[in-house]
């Protein structure tokens, strides 16, 4: 997938993410894009690892910085203790008109991931984050308590009852995404 | 009995000390080598005094990287809850450990560059490689684990490794909390020493002051700093590197120096086609089209052998890379036909690419060449220590950073026997050409 179509993607969820509750910082950005390119097989190209955070993408970084630098997103200050919030520009909203195609492709698919994860702060979203993660690399006929284990030992600070709770919440959202696609 | 201290002068930091184990990695061949690659590629055919070589940044980068861990690590600075966090840090001996790792991987980091460093790098290595993995593959060769296994006590290469390049260039790695606050002080995207020394070193070499900056004052205030759990971070405690209050000055103009040494130096477009004329050149020029990856093969090659090839293929029509190979030596470039503006973007963020295709149609392929880049490696977002004791976002605590303009170039070039032509036909065409091109049928 090209650039500015990965840009109209990323301006369409913000868009959305931000209608279903959320502020909307890069950690916010980076799992609902994680949870949208892996839920529906989206070819945005991103590769994602686990990081400081859960699932995290380097290309996803550069490509938000390359879009500050272009000016089709720019970054708000948020009060004392968070972090900065992402904001689309004018420009953005053009380049939506240029790529209609596209987003109308895409766009149920934005709707489903911000109303699954538009309200969850950014501890629950690492979770759920990691919660996919797992689930994709063990597939999601592994157990739930297999799974369960496998995210309290990468992340130390979810509990096990938290970790259960993430993996079932993300088999009913895979669930779910999954009959959104047979329908499509 | 030999010296276990040397000495080697600088200009930017006046005195790089060394001790005998890091003066093995200094005389390996590896390392020798970056003795013959220029630090800023072609700069120096614009910018006549930008000859330095990587050879003495690397050093810079490893005296830096060493202050840094002094100042992040003095009990002074560091809290008890990172303390209890990065254990390492109050371990005496594994402190010394990790000091003497992070010194080598910053004398390392650089050892897989290409001839002429970045320049060519996009276009003349297999796919999935880069510098990086050139450079992890030295640092775990035959010929450096001899130095490895003679040092006293051993270092292991793996730790080298991952340090030299950080987690983005090794995926494949897992890093701890500590490993990944040790290659932030290296590589990181805020306050990596490589950018502070790159910085100051061409800067004072190219003789454009735009990238000096308080460096002193920044570095005596870095400190590695709890991430507040109600941030825009998830997880409680995770630590990563920042600064106190009253170096958030120094750090907005490490971030103003690099946007204008981007766009005075780096990004200057004659000093970047160029770089494209070279691409060109090697292309033509390597038996396979590409460098080899192989370690013995890579140090066999450095900027001496490219230099001499160019010259002699710009002045025999004959020879293969003939014509990129005089447009570098007979300075004859190519001419800049289409630099982006802010409407431009606003109408076509890619306006360049767009341009530059219809230009191919129009005057040929082989007659225009396209640069663009975006920044990519930059952070404006750490934690700041505020005077009361809270630990801040920078984009909080600061109102310049999130002013600080990124760098975003869109550069078309055209063949100068076109140049008058393509003007012309460019201002009569421009408003038609800029738009974006229709979506296909597919989305």
């Amino acid at each position: 997938m090209d650039r500015l179509k990965r840009a109209v993607l990323l301006t369409c969820l913000m868009e959305k993410m931000r209608e279903n509750g959320s502020w909307c910082g890069e950690t916010h950005l980076q799992k609902s894009v994680f949870c949208f390119q892996h839920l529906f097989d989206v070819p945005m190209g991103y590769e994602f690892v686990l990081y400081k955070y859960g699932p995290y993408s380097f290309e996803l970084k550069d490509d938000i910085t390359g879009f500050l630098a272009d000016s089709i997103f720019e970054v708000e200050s948020m009060p004392a203790p968070y972090g900065p919030k992402l904001n689309y520009t004018k420009s953005a909203k053009n380049l939506q008109n240029s790529f209609k195609r596209t987003l109308n492709k895409y766009r149920e698919k934005l709707d489903f991931v911000a109303k699954q994860l538009g309200d969850k702060g950014v501890a629950e979203l690492e979770k759920i984050g990691t919660a996919l993660f797992v689930t994709l690399q063990n597939g999601k006929e592994s157990p739930v308590e297999s799974r369960a284990r496998e995210i309290t030992k990468i992340k130390p600070h979810i509990l096990n009852d938290e970790a259960i709770q993430a993996v079932n919440e993300v088999d009913l959202i895979g669930s779910q995404a999954q009959s959104l696609v047979s329908t499509a | 009995m030999s010296k276990n201290l040397h000495e080697i002068r600088d200009p930017i930091h006046v005195f790089v000390r060394l001790d005998g184990d890091e003066r093995k990695v200094l005389n390996s061949r590896p390392f020798q080598r970056l003795r013959y690659i220029h630090q800023l590629a072609t700069t120096y055919l614009i910018y006549p005094g930008a000859t330095h070589r990587r050879f003495e940044h690397s050093l810079g980068v490893m005296e830096l990287a060493g202050r840094v861990f002094d100042v992040v690590t003095n009990p002074e600075n560091v809290t008890d809850e990172i303390k209890e966090f990065l254990t390492d840090i109050t371990n005496e001996d594994k402190r010394r450990y990790w000091r003497r790792v992070l010194r080598m991987s910053a004398l390392c980091h650089d050892l897989g560059h290409l001839p002429f460093s970045h320049a060519a790098e996009d276009k003349l290595l297999p796919k999935d490689w880069d510098h990086e993995r050139i450079t992890r593959e030295i640092i775990q060769s035959e010929l450096m684990k001899s130095i490895w296994d003679d040092l006293t006590p051993h270092l292991l290469p793996d730790h080298i490794e991952k340090i030299a390049v950080g987690k983005k260039k090794a995926r494949d790695l897992e890093f701890t909390p500590w490993e990944e606050i040790l290659s932030e002080i290296i590589v990181g995207d805020s306050f990596g020493v490589d950018r502070i020394d790159y910085l100051l070193r061409d800067s004072h070499h190219a003789g454009v002051a735009y990238g000096k900056f308080d460096h002193h004052r920044l570095i005596d205030t870095l400190r590695i700093l709890p991430v507040p759990a109600d941030s825009e971070q998830p997880s409680a405690n995770v630590p990563a590197l920042g600064i106190e209050a009253g170096g958030l000055e120094s750090a907005e103009a490490l971030l103003l120096a690099r946007y204008f040494m981007y766009s005075q130096l780096y990004f200057h477009p004659i000093r970047r086609i160029y770089d494209i004329h070279l691409k060109d050149f090697l292309v033509s020029w390597l038996s396979e089209g590409a460098f080899s990856t192989e370690v013995e093969k890579h140090l066999e090659t450095t900027d001496n052998e490219v230099t001499a090839a160019f010259h002699k293929a710009a002045f025999d029509s004959e020879m293969i890379g003939h014509d990129p190979a005089r447009r570098l030596v007979l300075r004859e470039h190519f001419k800049l036909l289409y630099e982006r503006n802010p409407n431009d973007v606003n109408v076509n963020p890619e306006s360049g690419e767009t341009i530059a295709q219809a230009a191919k149609e129009k005057f040929g392929d082989a007659n225009i060449r396209h640069d663009r880049y975006s920044q990519k490696d930059s952070s404006i977002d750490f934690p700041v220590k505020a005077g009361d004791g809270r630990v801040l976002s920078s984009t909080t605590a600061s109102n310049v950073l999130k002013h600080v303009p990124l760098i975003s170039t869109d550069y078309v070039f055209v063949n100068p026997e076109f140049s008058d032509k393509a003007r012309k036909w460019l201002h009569q065409n421009r408003e038609d050409v800029i738009r974006i091109p229709e979506e296909d049928e597919n989305g």
